[in-house]
């Protein structure tokens, strides 16, 4: 029964190098995993504030790259060189009833002017649009409030787009500002239902118009949700049927001529607006232009700052779920102060004892955070469906969350593991 | 300075604890010396000083004064990490009860004193299940603690005790949980581990398993009492 063993000795006194680290891993790895598994529901409770808070990141940034990738989308499609003149440029919605000085001094946008730009050599289009809300209606069936252009025949320049069916208007309807609409063709099925809306008389915002044409307008342009495009009129039509503001709602869009560089036709049309408001040198300009890019980087900021917000919340989550791992450490450690005992017996150094709960710790705290990008991709994905955004998350916010579990998990269990650490292998053997 | 195969030599041990504002006096200086191959008792009252003893002699614990020599390396004074690597390759040890890991299989836990030497997994497998089969568990090696009997359970922490090939077993009341007919099992497994010339010191309070070692140390206030050898049968 007790036969000699013939291997040699394994224990070999200068072999506790780099591979004992390895093995030290392995062996706190496994250990986690045992730990995890004996008590799933404690692990699940201790992991859950781990789980919201990384599933909260990962939805935002689901959904945040779905817009941004919506909007380059659009930008694609319209062209990244159109840009827009305003009479004023704020991210923020103004007041028309109490707009600051510095922006009642400028003169509201006008058609000819937009007409002024459009002659020069480097611009392609030149428009003034009008945007305002109203409701489309047709025997009874009333949509919601959706968003109704007033801008001219070559509307699809700047939206992208086709007329799938009918027309669309005709210089002297632009000009005469004749009551005919396209509609979209998802807000016509929304009103029309199966009926053919073609030359039938519709009312938009209450006012009546004769359908003419039905729009489609591009794939995965970004629309932010209850602002999708559903019908277009002539300018002039607009202007005379809607109420509208004059600062926010009334834009020049224009598209320099293929070979000009945004800066030089932005410059053109400054020079040709400037002299027709009389401005002497030194004066300021009295209108805004901006890019697309400019658009870019205002959303980029108030996605910026959603962002932000999310992630303060989110590591409140994340604190929460921390102190809950810590918790869950202590209880751990405690109620196997014997184990760490006769591991030290075993020869086990302060710093194994705590790498092993440490990585126990960041292994929980791991799992959680796996979870967490789960459900957050998950949610993400479920959301940008509903929004119909382009969905597909950034390879670098998984990578982030991943090593942020880790991370907590490392922090949080640094109490914990010292305390293992620390303990006295004769009263850790001693312990009941 | 010490005897060709004197693998432990203490001399002068003291060890003094404080319990609140009173000092308690666990050794008073004890002078000792086991050699190798050496089965050695260590006898006592509760409250002799034999467990403090015990946990000096297998560098869980350090003296207060005195010096402590294990197989020519004096270990009085060493720091901690020291000691666990001193834990780790010249001690085995088997407790009262068992500390076997309860989530683990025999085979792991015979491997944990493998894992702290840094044996690479193979190796460490093939050396544990050697152990297993030297205490004659070569059946039992993927069952948890929970799956074994008592006498089971004790033998696979003497297969862990012995895996690292140490100088000295130290069993501290190995048979203390034991009904006498499995108690009779594994001092029989002891036996046979002296005669293929293990070094075993045990501490117990039971005088018929002092018995079966060949010298027997009893302490009695935290000082050596007796120190007796039996003549070989």
């Amino acid at each position: 029964m007790l036969d000699r063993p013939s291997a040699e000795p394994p224990g070999v006194a200068g072999d506790r190098g780099g591979a004992v680290k390895f093995v030290n891993f392995a062996e706190g790895a496994g250990m986690a995993v045992a730990a995890i598994r004996s008590q799933k529901l404690r692990s699940a409770l201790t992991i859950l504030g781990i789980i919201i808070g990384v599933a909260t990141v990962m939805a935002m940034a689901s959904i945040v790259h779905g817009i941004r990738s919506q909007i380059f989308n659009t930008l694609e499609v319209v062209g990244p060189t159109t840009f827009r003149i305003l009479r004023f440029f704020s991210s923020t919605p103004l007041n028309p009833d109490a707009l600051p000085r510095e922006v009642r001094i400028r003169p509201v946008l006008r058609r000819r002017e937009a007409d002024a730009i459009e002659r020069l050599p480097e611009i392609h289009y030149s428009s003034i649009w009008v945007g305002v809300f109203e409701r489309l209606e047709y025997e009874g069936v009333r949509s919601q409030l959706t968003v109704v252009y007033g801008a001219d025949e070559r509307f699809m320049e700047v939206l992208g787009g086709a007329i799938i069916s009918g027309r669309t208007f005709t210089p002297t309807e632009v000009r005469t500002g004749t009551g005919v609409v396209i509609l979209e063709r998802e807000a016509a099925e929304k009103v029309f239902g199966q009926v053919n809306p073609l030359r039938r008389v519709m009312r938009v915002g209450g006012r009546a118009f004769r359908v003419i044409g039905l729009y489609r307008k591009p794939e995965n342009i970004f629309q932010p949700p209850g602002q999708e495009i559903s019908a277009i009129v002539p300018f002039e039509a607009a202007r005379h049927a809607f109420r509208y503001d004059e600062t926010q709602s009334l834009l020049i869009l224009v598209k320099p001529r293929d070979g000009v560089t945004v800066d030089a036709a932005m410059d053109a049309a400054t020079l040709q607006l400037r002299r027709m408001r009389g401005l002497r040198p030194g004066d300021p300009n009295t209108f805004d232009m901006i890019t697309s890019d400019q658009i870019l980087n205002v959303f980029n900021q108030l996605t910026g700052v959603f962002f932000l917000v999310m992630i303060v919340l989110s590591s409140v989550a994340l604190m929460v779920g921390g102190i809950g791992v810590m918790a869950i450490m202590m209880v751990s450690v405690t109620s196997r102060t014997r184990e760490i005992g006769v591991r030290k017996a075993m020869g086990a150094t302060r710093r194994e004892i705590l790498w092993q709960f440490l990585i126990e710790s960041a292994t929980l705290t791991f799992a959680g955070g796996a979870v967490g990008i789960a459900v957050g991709l998950g949610a993400g994905q479920v959301l940008n469906g509903v929004l119909r955004f382009d969905t597909g998350v950034p390879i670098w916010s998984a990578v982030v969350a991943t090593g942020i579990s880790i991370g907590i998990g490392l922090v949080f269990g640094l109490l914990p593991a010292n305390r293992a650490a620390r303990l006295d292998p004769v009263e850790a053997l001693r312990y009941e | 300075m010490t005897r060709d195969g004197s693998l432990i030599r203490v001399s002068g041990l003291t060890r003094e604890y404080r319990m609140g504002a009173e000092t308690v006096h666990a050794l008073r200086g004890v002078d000792m010396e086991i050699y190798r191959n050496e089965y050695v008792a260590i006898m006592g009252p509760s409250g002799s000083g034999k467990s403090t003893l015990m946990n000096i002699i297998g560098c869980l614990d350090t003296c207060t004064v005195g010096e402590y020599w294990l197989n020519g390396v004096e270990v009085s004074g060493v720091g901690d990490d020291e000691l666990a690597r001193i834990r780790n390759q010249e001690i085995g040890f088997v407790f009262q009860t068992f500390n076997l890991l309860p989530r683990a299989t025999a085979l792991h836990n015979v491997e944990l004193p493998l894992i702290y030497a840094g044996v690479s997994a193979k190796i460490r497998r093939r050396c544990a299940a050697q152990a297993l089969e030297r205490v004659g568990l070569a059946d039992r090696m993927q069952h948890r603690p929970n799956e074994l009997s008592g006498g089971q359970r004790q033998r696979v922490a003497i297969a862990r005790g012995l895996v690292n090939e140490p100088s000295i077993l130290l069993a501290d009341e190995p048979t203390g949980n034991l009904d006498s007919t499995t108690s009779a099992e594994i001092m029989g497994v002891f036996d046979g581990l002296h005669q293929q010339g293990q070094t075993v010191v045990m501490v117990t309070h039971e005088r018929d398993i002092a018995a079966r070692a060949r010298r027997v140390i009893t302490l009695l206030d935290g000082r050596v009492h007796s120190d007796t050898v039996r003549e070989a049968a």
